[in-house]
């Protein structure tokens, strides 16, 4: 229901008369690949603002403000809580969560308090808690405390964060941006939704697609393992076996 | 050298998998054991998912015992007529590990269980192993002969109806006990990814008197025939065997193994079998610790469905 309401939202936008900035964006990749080596990949965000296409003015004037949004496939997630029963600890709660982001980073220019106010940012899914209070279930409160603690969680694994200093103003209207996205970073389509603010209001977006995902004998093992499980298995088997054989043949004295 | 796990989805260190499962391998050719009750752990404490730990080992075991199994059958210490009722009973042991493991993997006590699986299995093996190598220190210390139990010394397991004669253990007994153990660790094995021959040699000793000669063999041929139906059964039901991460292991593994196997030599068998018990508590106290302790995140995560 929320979404179908920021949804409209984010039509009634579109609708405004073309507003006198417009954005022009890039990722310096649009596929992330996956090989054996892998160990994360740093990716650079870049963009200008120019005067809109239909617009009178032949310039544009700030200060504005940039926020990039990355957000990688969703998935349902689970958290859950240990509580100790009979002197062991185990898991008695949980609160699942459907489409959760599996990659949620934001990179701004400043302070994302100074740019803009707590409602924008949350109506916008900008801060990574917007996506944890959806309607669950669960009850409230304890969306409210679990998704804060998976929120943390994610935080921890390097797959959620924020990085307010991380969009660089190289000029007025020049910004770039870095992220490293790391090895566990799940694969399938990402988004980088861009905001641009002035004056704490949205004046333009722009959102650009990448994708992460396996190549080569990465891709065809994942593919293997879920399309044909049992041969699959049974290459896993014939491989152990060979290895053992080997291995007592080599080292047979 | 980072390598990248395509179903873990995580990259890890090349030698630093290729090293742990070379140092189990070692151990495990030092005790004659599979090694998975180590290597498990070892994954899981060092950040693979649970799941992934348990069903890739279980292609690792596969390898680590093959090498032995081979060289204890030509040397005719396999008795393949008893294998094949544990090997039977422990397949069908199997399904239900594998049933179970996904059952618990959704309902989120997947971890509680491997954990009290292994405080329980563990603890008490290690504690029975380490009472008969001290009392068997002791006895040679003060130089009494130790007796072994004759294998033709009877107890009411024998008395169990449906008797089928096993010509190698030169055994005629119920087929009913032989195929409880193959259940039993079948289901054990499967859901905490060990080959279960540190309960399958007791048990073949203690509970069905085979000879030694062929104990050692016969259990690693079991365990073989085993893991390698578990392994099957992982990858079709939870899709969750990283055939990367069980090669590196295995590698690792068989070399080892080898250099265990040649430094066992040097041991005396009590003290061999001192050392493992040892170890074996050593593992089960971490994990009843992990169980007691508070610990340092009450919460948790995972990806459902």
């Amino acid at each position: 229901m929320n979404r179908i309401v920021v949804a409209f939202v984010i039509l009634l936008f579109s609708l405004i008369p073309a507003a006198a900035e417009r954005l022009i964006s890039g990722i310096s990749t649009d596929t992330v690949q996956i090989t054996s080596s892998f160990d994360g990949e740093r990716m650079t965000f870049y963009g200008t603002i120019a005067p809109d296409a239909g617009a009178e003015q032949r310039y544009v004037e700030g200060p504005y403000h940039a926020v990039i949004v990355v957000m990688g496939p969703t998935q349902d997630r689970v958290a859950r809580k240990k509580t100790r029963n009979f002197g062991i600890w185990l898991n008695t709660e949980q609160v699942e969560f459907q489409g959760f982001p599996s990659y949620f980073h934001v990179l701004s220019s400043a302070r994302l308090d100074d740019i803009t106010d707590v409602n924008t940012l949350t109506t916008n899914f900008i801060l990574p808690e917007s996506h944890a209070i959806s309607p669950n279930p669960a009850g409230w409160w304890q969306t409210l405390t679990f998704g804060r603690e998976l929120i943390r969680l994610m935080s921890q694994e390097g797959l959620f964060g924020v990085q307010e200093t991380g969009v660089n103003f190289h000029s007025d209207t020049f910004y770039s941006a870095q992220l490293i996205l790391p090895s566990n970073a799940p694969p399938g389509p990402y988004i980088a939704q861009t905001y641009l603010f002035r004056d704490g209001e949205i004046i333009a977006r722009k959102s650009d697609g990448f994708a992460v995902r396996k190549i080569g004998f990465e891709r065809f093992l994942a593919l293997a393992s879920t399309q044909s499980p049992l041969l699959y298995g049974l290459a896993c088997v014939v491989l152990a076996l060979f290895t053992g054989w080997l291995g007592g043949v080599m080292f047979r004295r | 050298m980072q390598i990248y796990l395509p179903i873990a989805e995580l990259s890890v260190n090349l030698f630093f998998l290729v090293g742990i499962g070379g140092a189990v391998g070692f151990l495990s050719g030092l005790f004659g054991v599979g090694g998975g009750f180590l290597l498990t752990p070892l994954l899981i404490f060092s950040g693979v998912p649970t799941a992934v730990a348990v069903a890739s080992v279980t292609g690792q075991v596969v390898a680590a015992s093959t090498s032995g199994a081979l060289s204890h059958y030509r040397r005719g210490g396999v008795d393949l007529h008893l294998a094949m009722y544990l090997v039977l009973s422990g397949v069908l042991g199997a399904f239900g590990g594998v049933a179970a493991f996904d059952l618990l993997r959704d309902v989120g006590q997947l971890d509680l269980v491997i954990s009290l699986g292994f405080l329980v299995l563990l603890g008490s093996v290690g504690i029975l192993m380490l009472q008969e190598s001290v009392r068997a220190l002791l006895k040679r210390r003060q130089g009494i002969v130790v007796r072994e139990r004759l294998p033709n010394q009877h107890s009411w397991i024998h008395g169990l109806p449906l008797r089928v004669r096993f010509k190698k253990s030169r055994l005629y007994i119920s087929v009913l006990p032989v195929l409880i153990i193959g259940l039993f660790i079948g289901f054990v094995g499967s859901l905490l990814g060990i080959g279960g021959g540190f309960i399958m040699v007791p048990a073949l000793v203690y509970l069905l008197r085979v000879p030694g000669s062929v104990v050692i063999g016969t259990s690693l041929a079991q365990v073989v025939a085993m893991m390698a139906a578990t392994t099957v059964l992982h990858a079709v039901q939870s899709q969750s065997v990283d055939i990367l991460l069980a090669f590196c292991l295995m590698v690792g593994g068989v070399a080892g193994a080898q250099f265990g196997a040649a430094a066992g030599k040097h041991l005396r068998g009590e003290q061999l079998r001192g050392l493992l018990a040892l170890l074996v508590l050593a593992v089960a106290i971490r994990f009843g610790l992990s169980l007691v302790l508070t610990p340092n995140d009450v919460f948790s995560m995972a990806v459902s469905g």
